[in-house]
Parts: C-alpha cells; sequence; structure tokens
C-alpha cells in the first residue's frame, strides 16, 4: 500500500524514530531524577547533601516519612515546623522525626500517618492539633497550601511518573550534581523545616499590622463549625487513633499567644472551639494509647508575646518546651478535667488586657 | 484521565493502540477491546458513573432497536429523548433550577448536590441523534459491539468533537482499519503532539493572567480587563483546539477520522463564519437538531430570527448550568440576528472592520462564558469600556511583571492565531518529514516534562 504524501515505510521510520527518540529522552530524564532523587523519595540523601527546599515540604516530607530512621514522629502546622528532631529524641526517647507542614489539614494529617504507619509503627506519634486544620469539609486543604502530590505518600512506584518526568525535578537533579545553589534550601537533618533562626520574636512583631479590634482581618482565617470540626476529626484522626492501638498517641493543643483568643471571641468562634475540645475528649475517652496534653492554659506563656513572631507563631523555645511538657506527662486533661482547663483558659482570657499599640 | 496527563500518554494511549492492533486479525475483538479500553478510560476518574454510561448505551440501543421496529416510531422517539434529556437534567440542571426558584424565593434553598458525569452532554446529545435519525431511516445499528464503541470512543467522548452516527459507523465496521496503517499513526501522533503543545505552552501559561483578572473582577483597571479577556480569549482556543488535536491525533492512530472541530475561528469576518469555525461539531448538531426542527430558515423572518435566538441560548445552556452562559449564548444569538439582518442589507463591511467587529464581540462575550457570575462579567465589560476603571500603570506593570510567562504566550499565541497555518491544513498536508520528526521530538518531551502541573480541561465540565 503506498499513500498519496509518501510510502508507509517512511511514516514507520518517522512514527518510530519520534516515538524511540521520545521515549529516550523521557527515560534518560526519569534515570537521571531517580538517581539524585531530590526529593528523597527512594532513598536518603546519601551521596549528595540533602537540600530540604524552601517550603517543599509536601514532596519531601513523604520520602522522610518513608526512609528516615524514627520511633517517635511529630505531626504539625507551620507552628512545630522549628522543633528539632534531636529535641524530640531526647525528650521522648527513640530517634524522632519532625513532619509538620505549614498549613497542614486534618485530611493531610491522615494521609501523612497513613505512610507513616505503611512502613512500621512508630511508638510515640505527637499530633499538635490547629484548630484551622479542621475548618472546612473532612478532605479541605487550605488554597494557600498548593498541591499535594499524594502519588509520594504510597509506595506504588507507577503512579510516580509526575516526579521522574517532572522538568522542574529535573532542573533540581541537574543543579544538585553540578553543585548550584541557585534555590533557598536546608540541608540540616535535624531541622529540616527550622524557620525560627530567619524570624525576630517581641511584642512590636505581633503587634504589627494588626487592628486590635478586628484581629483576624491580617489574617483571614475561615470560621469553623462545631459539626464540621467534629466530623473531621471523627474522618481523619480517630480512625487512625483506633487502628494502631500498639502506638501512643499524644493530641497536643498548642499555646497561640492570647490574641488568638481574643480574635476567637470577636468573631463568635470561641464556644465552638471550646466545644470541639470538649468532643474531642470525649471520643477518645476510651482509647488507651491516646493523651490530650492541652497548653493552652499556660498564661505565663501565652500572653507572654515576647516570645511570638505574630498572634499564633512562638519561638523556638516553645517548641522545645512543649516537647518536653508532652513527654514529661505534663498538662494531661480528659474528658473529666478538660471543662477545668476551659475555665481557666476563659478566666486568663476575661483577664488579660492586650498591650497598647504604643508597644509598636 | 486527562490527555495532558502521565497516566493517558505513557501508559493508556500506548496500551490501547498495541491491544487494538494485537486484536487486529480478529476485528470483533479489536472493537471490544476498544469498548473496554474507553470504559476504563471513563472510569479512572469516576468508576461510580461508569453504570450510568453503561445503563446509557444499553438503554439507547434498545430504544434504537423499539423505534425500528415499531408502527409508532414517533411515541418511541419522544420517550427516549426524554428519558435522556432526563437523565441530563437530573445530573447537570437539576440544582441549577432548584436555585434559580430558591433565588425567587418559590421554594426553600435546596440542592441534589450531585456531582457531575464527566462528558454527560457529549454522550447524551450523541445517543439522542442517533434517535432521531433511526426514526428518520437515515441511521440503524445492529451491533451492539460497534454502538457501545461509537458512544465510548475514548478520544471524543469527553470533549466531543460531537461525532454523528453516519460519519463514524462504517469507519468502525471497516475490517482493515483493525490493521497499522503507518501514516495514520504518524500523523495521529503529529497531530497529538501539535495538541499537546498548544495546551502546555500556550493554553496554561496563560492561566495566571486570566485568574488575576477574572477573581478579581469588581476591583479590576481598564488595562487588567482587556489584558485578561483576551487572555481568555487564547488560552480557550488554544486549550480547546489543543485537546480537539489530540483527540483527533489519537483517533487517526486507530485509523478513526474525527469531523474536525476548529477551523481558525477568529480569523472569522463574521459571527456566522465564526460558528462555522468554532466547535463546528456543536454548530452542526445545533443546526441539525435544534435549529431546522424549529423551522430553520423556512419561515418568515421575525420566526426565522426567534428561530436563531433560541438555538443559541439552547447552546448557551448546553455549555453549563449558570446565567453566565445563558448570557452568552443569549448575545451570540443576538449578534447572528443582526448579522443576518446585516447580510440582508447586501452592503458588505470592509474586511479589516468586519473582523475587528465579529473579533471584538467575541473578546467580549467570553467574559460572560468566564467570568463567576453575571454581576462580575458586566463589571469586567464596564472595566474594559472605561466607565468604570481607569488605568493604573503601576499596577498594569506590577501585573506584566508578575505573569511574564503569561505575557509571551499572549504574544506568542497571538501571532499563531493569526499568521500560522492551523493543524488541520499541517495534517493534511502531513509527509512525514524529519524536520517535522524533530520538532514532535522536541514538543512531545518538552511537554511531557512540563505536565508536573496538570489543569484540567476547560471543556470538561460542558
Amino acid at each position: 500500500m503506498v499513500n498519496a504524501n509518501g510510502p508507509p515505510s517512511r511514516f514507520r521510520r518517522w512514527a518510530a524514530g519520534v516515538l524511540g527518540a521520545t521515549g529516550t529522552a523521557l527515560t534518560l530524564v526519569a534515570g537521571i531524577n531517580a538517581v539524585v532523587d531530590p526529593f528523597q523519595q527512594y532513598r536518603l540523601a546519601a551521596a549528595f547533601p540533602p537540600r530540604f527546599y524552601s517550603l517543599h515540604h509536601r514532596w519531601i516530607n513523604p520520602g522522610i516519612a518513608k526512609h528516615a530512621a524514627y520511633e517517635t514522629v511529630l505531626i504539625g502546622s507551620s507552628i512545630m515546623e522549628s522543633t528539632r528532631n534531636g529535641w524530640i529524641a531526647a525528650a521522648c526517647g527513640g530517634p524522632a522525626v519532625n513532619l509538620s507542614m505549614p498549613a497542614i489539614s486534618a485530611a493531610e494529617i491522615r494521609t501523612l500517618l497513613d505512610t507513616v504507619f505503611a512502613r512500621r509503627a512508630p511508638h510515640l506519634v505527637i499530633l499538635v492539633l490547629d484548630f484551622n486544620a479542621f475548618a472546612g469539609r473532612p478532605d479541605a486543604r487550605q488554597d494557600s497550601a498548593g498541591p499535594i502530590p499524594l502519588y509520594l505518600y504510597d509506595r506504588n512506584p507507577f503512579n510516580d511518573l509526575p516526579y521522574l518526568l517532572s522538568g522542574t525535578v529535573l532542573k533540581k537533579s541537574i543543579s544538585i550534581i553540578a553543585g548550584r545553589a541557585d534555590e533557598s534550601f536546608r540541608s540540616d537533618t535535624d531541622a529540616p523545616w527550622f524557620w525560627g533562626d530567619r524570624f525576630r520574636f517581641g511584642t512590636a512583631e505581633v503587634l504589627q499590622g494588626l487592628d486590635p479590634t478586628n484581629i483576624n482581618a491580617r489574617f483571614e482565617q475561615p470560621a469553623r463549625t462545631l459539626a464540621g470540626t467534629d466530623a473531621s476529626f471523627a474522618h481523619n484522626i480517630l480512625p487512625a487513633l483506633q487502628r494502631h492501638p500498639d502506638t501512643q498517641f499524644d493530641l497536643v493543643w498548642p499555646p497561640y499567644s492570647m490574641f488568638v483568643w481574643r480574635d476567637f471571641e470577636q468573631r463568635g468562634q470561641l464556644d465552638v472551639t471550646f466545644d470541639f475540645k470538649r468532643d474531642v475528649a470525649r471520643a477518645v475517652s476510651g482509647l488507651k494509647n491516646v493523651a490530650i496534653v492541652d497548653l493552652q492554659t499556660h498564661a505565663e506563656v501565652t500572653t507572654n508575646l515576647d516570645t511570638y513572631m505574630d498572634i499564633y507563631h512562638f519561638s523556638p523555645q516553645v517548641n522545645r518546651w512543649m516537647i518536653e511538657r508532652t513527654c514529661a506527662g505534663a498538662d494531661r486533661v480528659d474528658a473529666a478535667t478538660v471543662a477545668g482547663a476551659e475555665a481557666r483558659l476563659r478566666a486568663a482570657l476575661a483577664a488579660w488586657s492586650p498591650p497598647s499599640t504604643a508597644a509598636r | 484521565m486527562l490527555f495532558n496527563s502521565y497516566e493517558y500518554l505513557i501508559y493508556f494511549l500506548p496500551a490501547a493502540v498495541l491491544g487494538f492492533f494485537a486484536f487486529g486479525e480478529h476485528p470483533r475483538w479489536a472493537v471490544r477491546w476498544l469498548v473496554v479500553a474507553s470504559l476504563f478510560f471513563y472510569g479512572w476518574w469516576n468508576p461510580a458513573h461508569l453504570p450510568l454510561i453503561i445503563a446509557s448505551i444499553s438503554v439507547n440501543f434498545w430504544l434504537a432497536h423499539q423505534i425500528q421496529r415499531s408502527r409508532v416510531r414517533h411515541r418511541w422517539l419522544v420517550a427516549g429523548a426524554a428519558a435522556n434529556l432526563a437523565l441530563l437534567g437530573v445530573f447537570k440542571y437539576a440544582d441549577f433550577l432548584l436555585r434559580t426558584l430558591a433565588q425567587l424565593e418559590l421554594i426553600p434553598p435546596i440542592e441534589l448536590g450531585l456531582s457531575l458525569p464527566l462528558g454527560i452532554s457529549f454522550f447524551t446529545f450523541t445517543q439522542i441523534a442517533f434517535l432521531v435519525d433511526v426514526s428518520r431511516d437515515k441511521a440503524s445499528e445492529p451491533s451492539f459491539d460497534n454502538y457501545a464503541l461509537f458512544v465510548t470512543f475514548f478520544p471524543h467522548l469527553l470533549a466531543g468533537p460531537i461525532i454523528h452516527h453516519s460519519e463514524m459507523m462504517p469507519q468502525f465496521q471497516s475490517t482493515s482499519n483493525k490493521l497499522a496503517d503507518w501514516h495514520n499513526v504518524a500523523a495521529g501522533l503529529f497531530l497529538l503532539a501539535i495538541g499537546l503543545s498548544k495546551k502546555v505552552f500556550l493554553a496554561d501559561p496563560l492561566v495566571p493572567l486570566v485568574t488575576a483578572g477574572f477573581d478579581h473582577a469588581q476591583t479590576i483597571g481598564l488595562v487588567q480587563a482587556w489584558l485578561s479577556a483576551l487572555a481568555y480569549t487564547l488560552q480557550i482556543y488554544f486549550d480547546f483546539s489543543g485537546y480537539t488535536d489530540m483527540a483527533l491525533g489519537a483517533a487517526l492512530i486507530f485509523n478513526i477520522r474525527l469531523p474536525i472541530n476548529f477551523d481558525s475561528p477568529y480569523r472569522a469576518l463574521d459571527l456566522r463564519a465564526f460558528w462555522h469555525r468554532w466547535h463546528i461539531t456543536l454548530s452542526r448538531f445545533l443546526r441539525e437538531y435544534v435549529y431546522v426542527p424549529l423551522g430553520g430558515n423556512r419561515a418568515a423572518e421575525v420566526r426565522v430570527l426567534a428561530n436563531l435566538l433560541l438555538t443559541f441560548l439552547l447552546g448557551g445552556l448546553w455549555h453549563g448550568a449558570a446565567w453566565t452562559f445563558v448570557c452568552w449564548g443569549a448575545l451570540h444569538g443576538i449578534g447572528l440576528c443582526i448579522v443576518r439582518l446585516w447580510r440582508r442589507r447586501g452592503r458588505p463591511l470592509p474586511a479589516p472592520i468586519a473582523w475587528a467587529i465579529t473579533f471584538g464581540f467575541v473578546v467580549v462575550t467570553w467574559v460572560f462564558f468566564r467570568a463567576h457570575s453575571v454581576n462580575d462579567a458586566w463589571a469586567i465589560i464596564r472595566a474594559m469600556t472605561g466607565v468604570s476603571a481607569t488605568t493604573d500603570w503601576p499596577s498594569v506593570h506590577a501585573l506584566m511583571l508578575a505573569n511574564i510567562a503569561a505575557i509571551c504566550a499572549l504574544a506568542a499565541g497571538t501571532l499563531i492565531v493569526f499568521t500560522h497555518r492551523n493543524s488541520n491544513d499541517l495534517v493534511h498536508s502531513f509527509a512525514g518529514s524529519w524536520i517535522a520528526a524533530a520538532a514532535a521530538t522536541a514538543a512531545l518531551t518538552l511537554a511531557v516534562l512540563q505536565l508536573s502541573t496538570v489543569a484540567p480541561f476547560l471543556y470538561f465540565n460542558f
């Protein structure tokens, strides 16, 4: 058969040439990305110093979860990123890893826990629960978090093509091979996502751009409903606690500055928040492997704005203090004592006067 | 499964092609293989919708036989069309209707909240057209396998082109089409590379510029409004025509020629010509199955104009259950009425003026198509006219600096749209040159390396 445009052998050669050349080029790219492995998906970095690229938590943390040696895991939002693995290991025992991610949602905590437990059940999981993680639908994520590459959270290599055939990853691979440092990254395996050394802490920083009469104007945090937060907890967190009775889970309520509670008050979110804390205590009350650590009643911390950079984020010293309190067994609350903790926090909030804007 | 996804390009398409030609000596099995592959393709995103499409195909095949055998064909046809439209109505339009009634305070706020099955408009209208043609003795299909392939053939399943039974069934029935034709394989690959390049290198980079405008409709400035509208004009063209090129290319590899859907629409000199060049198979469907049955041109002038308007109102609604689409359809209907009246005067405009009016009209009406609401659309159009917005040059400068890639894509896209041969021409004259091979290899390789941040095709919800 001869086509009007030429003999079939010509088109056969053409198609074979295009497919062969494209296939070879893509195989080469996949090979380079698999060997250099900038996001440590197949092994921890050994041939090259590790690169923890700024804001690449969602790409790199699943690799760390799969390959690092650890007995204790910390998972939280950006407020926990400046917690060194060594601090956790010293306070809680065993090698430890911090897998915190900015703007983490409850659904992402569930995904990360699945990755962690698919490897081997750790002895201790510390979950620092950010109220905002439970906003929206149970599977909701914050828009600002960017895409989550779920294919990296499992162990199926056949769905890793977006990683292996990514031009962006190839650029990083070449940069690593060439020894160029043309992007922002850390190489400290003890504190991959540590940011506490790059920001200033103090009352002036907290008050920067803050309207004390409308605190949320600066942060634009979403409103929560009790039904929504309860459903999210039941869907994303509770099943993991029930499925892994041999692992100790410490659920930690973090010590936001008192401004956060004033913000909740301004937005009518205070009761929703306290009700949620009560519901969580009730939900885990029958689980022997679960403890709740409430660090929000420490007014000496939450009113000392010199240890904060904004109303949510505290200094690394507070991170360390949190881990030490948690693993020392302090500040435990349960379904019976949660109301007392609430009363103390409400009293502290009522007694608190925010610093005047002159402090700026 | 998206055409611009790794799973489609690296796994699915090669496996589907190899399996099809492996069954080449057994045409019935080759067809069945392609049906199964197409259903797998369809179910990849949401397997829960597979029973729906299978039921839709089975019921319509049965209805076609009832229509053929019955002496009361019309009743069966009405029942079949009603069943198809009811399915579409429940999944696509029920919530729109309920929301509208609630806004009019006729009912309390209530929503069904059903997820929209992908491509439901495409496979529903394809099958209604088939039933209509069966009732007119213009079509018949004794083989369920061939009929199922006609509906599900994956290159056209999710976003068209809208195919016609008469142009597809002979190709599906041909036994020689089950054997590899290397010209078709090469030309199909070439077309697929063109389509993927349009999507990845031209449509996707425009997204930030479009979003920057349409997400801030109420505060947008004059220049930003025009930039966003023009960017969307090119984005939707390269996105949809790129998708269509990939569909046509994939089909050609299987020796199936799908109808072309685009023919340089932005070069049209009037709106009527635009609709002969834009989404051609939808225009054909609306003409044959809505406009002509309404009376078409064979009526008094007022009735013809009403037919045009109604056809395009339905065309707008076909694209989505929202008032923005209704407005877009209505504007095009009105525009076509004006063109018709003008043509009757017999005084054609000079080509540059005719083109500028047509292109300007298309750009402005796309604002309704893309805007989040009719209010947003009006806000952007007011900004484009300069009535409600001035030019804040520092913010224009900042916008352009922040979207350099989009500005480059806008410039390159404009050049290609108005000066370059379109993909139909390129594939028609495809001769398997080494220059084409090098270009296709580079395009495929670089496009695949760009796929990590996959943006869904715009036409998936229609």
